[in-house]
């Protein structure tokens, strides 16, 4: 028996020994072989994970190549058609809107049309007012917002000290993917504002409208249209306008401030005829009366007829924001009843509003 | 083994060993010599013949017996009466018969076995083929095809600029065609292939089925081409290395990317693969049958010019597979085909303008600054491993050209070792046919998909390495599997980095669609791609790309280059800008800082994407004054 067991472990043992050495064999080169593939799926698996990308200087990460990138669900607005519509902006500026409408809903019961324009006042460092231009969009009206640097210099914006500010708010205005049309620090050439001629000289102005302009370019914000807005020139003849221009490149539209004021000429030409002239001799931009008013009275039936004619007759003239406010004197429309009347007669015309979400 | 001393040693399953040295078990009369006591035979107990377990016989007193097996105890002979009276022949001499008494016509016949052992076949299996084994193969390939055309159709994105020229042009020449309406630019002068082979199928077919039916025409290119694959090598070698061969071809990124790439590249592959299976079938035809390759080979070379790197081949593979069937007749095989070859080529270039566009972008093409070791890791990359593959099959065929487990196989003919060497160095030194032209000419530009045209051809022995690789007998298929997985791997990442390389231009699109019309004159980087997307308002005349322009300004000066695109700018000459930062980073800096404070221009759009190198940006500018 002990014999019988050492033969046939003897004979496995053998048995044994030579399977393996045939293993051995042929093995070397195979488990080299597969050690390599090991090694080949293993970077493959790797580099599936990783970064490969050695074509292009600008590698950053390969991720799955069609996922849509999460700044531009949309394809951005497109304002070209808003730059110059073949109708008249017929808009407003009543209090608490764009952030409520309640205003510009009684203000269209008032005149009989729905402004599509709607201008609201922003200082720097404020937050960017996405519900509202959400707001007045939904009732067919682009939003202006007039962006006002009452605590920060213009010198050191054009230096960069609110750029973090900057590229939030621009980032928030790209996001909303709606067209907003900005004014920033209207009124500069005159002295009573805090960015006026007392305190900036034009270069510092051009250069802080550029810096913001470019902040907003390159954040893509190209749903912004930019109106650069003096005042008529009439209160303060000694200033000149083109210093003050940031460029072509930098203004979508020319705003002009001005109202129909007592003691003056009120031809539509008395008013906005000499800025509009001056205007004309460095850009053929489309002039915007960004804010217009004019005063209580007699008188205020017809200014009104002449702003109309005014803007009505000139091309290039984009139309007027009307300033409805009691603010230093009592620019409301529903102030003078007749004027009131003769005001909504001619918004009546088709030329003046559109719906700014269907323009052409 | 041998050194060892020679020394006797019972080899326990010896089949040939002597069963009983002591001169038989059974005598030739039937009698049993007395065994030993305690030694328990029972009747009716079949010692097979041929028996050699040794335990027991040599050492009776160990012997056990078999459990379940019971002698039965009433012949157990008598404790110490040392005989036993079934055998003794004393016993029984009255049951004998005595054949003095019979007159015996004739020995009876031996008794008919109970059963016969067939003869046994030396192979279990027929090595010819079968209805069965052409069957189970085909299955097999139907589901490479399958997880080709899967790899394939997973592909997504919006049309490169060379299928979108392709396509354009071919819209062009088909309108040219059908209406005669004049081309927007010669086509012919710069395409890398004829503009009215390719560009027209896949123009007319996109016209009814878009991008995707373009795509899925590609596709149906490299399905053929693989399935061609199949064929010819199985014809080279076997069913297994042509499997082997396909699914290894099939994986790559440059079939999975060419199958859904509406570009030259498929088509001309086919019909190389198409020229090639022509050739290797017709190995026992009649000499002049290799004729019917020559127009397939030329038509390739019309689709695509680079085409033409491998026509080679193909007249050398004319002469190899018909050297084992026809010796030396293979050689005017060979001739006839170079020569229908060439003839057809040269009507070909006579009877066509295409001379020029040849050397423009296939001959005389520019050189580029890409450098040979960046090329060469490239090409390892892409096809590295497939190729090594093809290697080790090649020096394996050489040194063993058995394609077949069976026995049968060894007295097969073969083809002698130097014709195995030839047919390997043909196969395997074409695959590095493109790498080293693109290493010449110092360009990466579209060398991933000529890499795949070498691959066609390496691939038969790509198939016998994976064979080869797995053994006989399916000895070591888990290396077979990670070979192909590890190319799998390599094929799907890399093809999806590649369809990621250019951006979605959808956004683009839909975002310069309201500002293109007949009349405008546009800049773009990729101006194919608006151009095939908008052919229906715009047409290739009116944009203007990033790599070359010629400028008169206002006054009249003459400016090229750079400087062209600075002025052309400033005169607002453009009437849309579209640059992606991908196509020529270098003329995007020139344009966009020509824009920037650039009063007839407005940003339209700045559309972010991602693409296989990270993100970007299409930026895009409107002329608004």
């Amino acid at each position: 028996m002990r014999l019988a067991k050492r033969f046939r472990s003897g004979a496995a043992a053998r048995l044994g020994r030579g399977r393996t050495l045939r293993f051995h064999r042929g093995r070397p080169t195979r488990a080299a072989l597969a050690g390599v593939l090991a090694g080949v799926l293993a970077l493959s698996g790797c580099s599936l994970l990783g970064d490969d990308s050695g074509d292009s200087p600008a590698s950053g990460g390969t991720a799955a190549p069609h996922a849509t990138d999460g700044a531009g669900q949309d394809v951005p607005y497109d304002v070209t058609p808003l730059l110059k519509p073949a109708k008249k902006y017929f808009g407003a500026s009543v209090p608490g809107a764009p952030t409520s409408m309640k205003n510009v809903d009684a203000y269209t019961r008032m005149t009989g049309k729905q402004p599509n324009l709607v201008e609201y006042y922003a200082g720097w460092g404020d937050g960017f007012d996405a519900t509202g231009v959400r707001n007045a969009w939904a009732e067919g009206a682009l939003t202006l917002m007039s962006w006002e640097p009452f605590d920060t210099s213009l010198a050191d914006i054009a230096a960069g000290e609110s750029d973090a500010y900057l590229k939030e708010y621009a980032t928030a205005v790209r996001k909303l993917n709606l067209p907003v049309v900005i004014d920033f620090a209207d009124e500069f050439n005159g002295h009573w504002e805090k960015w006026g001629t007392k305190d900036v000289t034009p270069a510092q102005y051009v250069a802080a409208w550029r810096h913001i302009h470019q902040t907003f370019v390159d954040a893509g914000a190209t749903n912004v249209i930019w109106a650069w807005s003096p005042n008529i020139v009439n209160p303060v003849p000694d200033v000149k306008l083109k210093p003050y221009y940031p460029g072509d490149a930098y203004v979508d539209w020319v705003g002009l401030i001005g109202y129909f004021t007592a003691g003056e000429d009120n031809s539509f030409d008395s008013v906005f005829g000499t800025t509009r002239d001056r205007v004309r001799t460095f850009t053929k931009k489309p002039i915007l009366l960004l804010e217009t008013g004019a005063v209580p009275g007699e008188r205020r039936r017809a200014d009104i007829r002449n702003l109309f004619a005014g803007v009505a007759a000139d091309d290039d003239m984009l139309g007027f924001i009307w300033f409805n406010h009691k603010k230093r004197a009592d620019w409301r429309l529903e102030a003078s009843p007749l004027a009131l009347k003769e005001f909504k007669r001619l918004a009546a015309d088709d030329r003046f509003g559109f719906d700014v979400r269907k323009p052409s | 083994m041998s050194s060892r001393p020679e020394y006797y040693v019972p080899q326990p399953y010896d089949p040939y060993a002597d069963d009983d040295p002591q001169g038989g078990w059974f005598n030739s009369d039937g009698f049993v010599p007395r065994r030993s006591q305690g030694y328990e035979t029972a009747q009716g107990q079949v010692t097979p013949q041929g028996h050699a377990a040794p335990e027991g016989y040599d050492a009776p007193q160990g012997h056990v017996a078999p459990q379940g097996y019971d002698a039965p105890q009433a012949h157990d002979a008598a404790q110490g009466y040392d005989y036993d009276p079934r055998t003794s022949p004393y016993q029984q001499q009255d049951d004998q018969p005595t054949y003095a008494l019979h007159t015996v016509a004739e020995p009876a016949a031996p008794a008919e076995p109970g059963y016969t052992v067939p003869e046994t076949p030396e192979v279990g299996w027929d090595m010819a083929a079968s209805r069965r084994r052409a069957w189970v193969s085909r299955a097999v390939l139907l589901f490479v095809l399958a997880v080709q055309a899967v790899l394939s159709l997973r592909l997504s994105n919006t049309a490169f600029q060379d299928e979108a020229l392709y396509l354009a042009a071919g819209h062009a020449e088909l309108q040219h065609l059908l209406h005669g309406t004049p081309l927007p630019i010669d086509y012919g002068a710069y395409f890398s292939g004829s503009p009215q082979l390719y560009p027209v199928l896949a123009a007319a077919v996109d016209g009814r089925f878009g991008l995707t039916g373009a795509r899925v025409l590609s596709l149906a290119f490299m399905l053929g081409t693989t399935a061609l694959l199949y064929s010819f090598t199985r014809r080279l070698f076997n069913e297994r290395a042509a499997l082997a061969g396909a699914a290894l071809f099939a994986v790559v990124q440059s079939t999975i990317v060419m199958g859904y790439f509406a570009t030259y590249d498929a088509a001309a592959v086919f019909l190389l693969a198409l020229a090639t299976w022509i050739v290797v079938r017709t190995d026992r035809a009649p000499v002049a049958a290799v004729l019917l390759a020559a127009p397939v080979a030329v038509l390739a070379v019309g689709v695509k010019y680079a085409a033409a790197l491998y026509l080679p081949t193909i007249v050398v593979l004319a002469l190899l597979t018909g050297w084992p069937h026809k010796g030396r007749k293979a050689f005017l095989r060979m001739l006839l085909l170079a020569l229908g070859i060439g003839a057809l080529l040269a009507a070909g270039m006579y009877s066509t303008d295409l001379l020029a566009g040849v050397r423009q972008t296939t001959t005389n093409r520019a050189h580029g600054s890409d450098s040979a070791a960046f090329l060469l890791q490239r090409s390892a990359q892409w096809g590295g491993l497939m190729f090594l593959t093809a290697v080790g099959g090649a020096l394996s065929y050489v040194r063993r050209s058995r394609m077949n487990e069976s026995p049968a196989a060894q007295r097969l003919g073969n083809p002698g070792w130097r014709w195995r060497a030839l047919l390997g160095l043909v196969l395997c030194g074409t695959a590095l046919l493109a790498p080293a032209y693109q290493m010449h000419l110092g360009t990466v530009v579209s060398l991933f998909k000529h890499v795949g045209f070498g691959l066609l051809f390496a691939a038969p022995m790509a198939g016998v390495g994976v064979t080869r690789l797995i053994g006989a007998h399916f000895r070591y298929p888990q290396l077979g599997i990670m070979l192909w997985t590890a190319t799998l791997c390599l094929g799907i990442q890399q093809a999806d980095w590649r369809f990621g390389v250019w951006p979605d231009s959808s956004k683009m699109i839909q975002v310069i669609d309201s500002h293109v019309d007949r009349k405008g004159h546009y800049l773009a980087s990729t101006p194919e791609v608006p151009v095939y997307y908008l052919r229906d308002k715009t047409s290739h005349r009116q944009w203007q790309g990033v790599f070359a322009l010629e400028y008169t300004d206002r006054k009249g000066t003459y400016h090229k280059g750079d400087a062209a695109y600075r002025a052309a700018l400033r005169d607002g000459e453009f009437d849309l800008i579209v640059l992606d930062g991908l196509t020529n980073p270098r003329v995007d800096g020139v344009v966009a800082a020509a824009v920037k404070g650039n009063p007839h221009y407005r940003l339209l759009a700045d559309l972010p994407f991602r693409n296989s190198s990270g993100t970007g940006h299409y930026r895009i500018w409107v002329k608004t004054a």
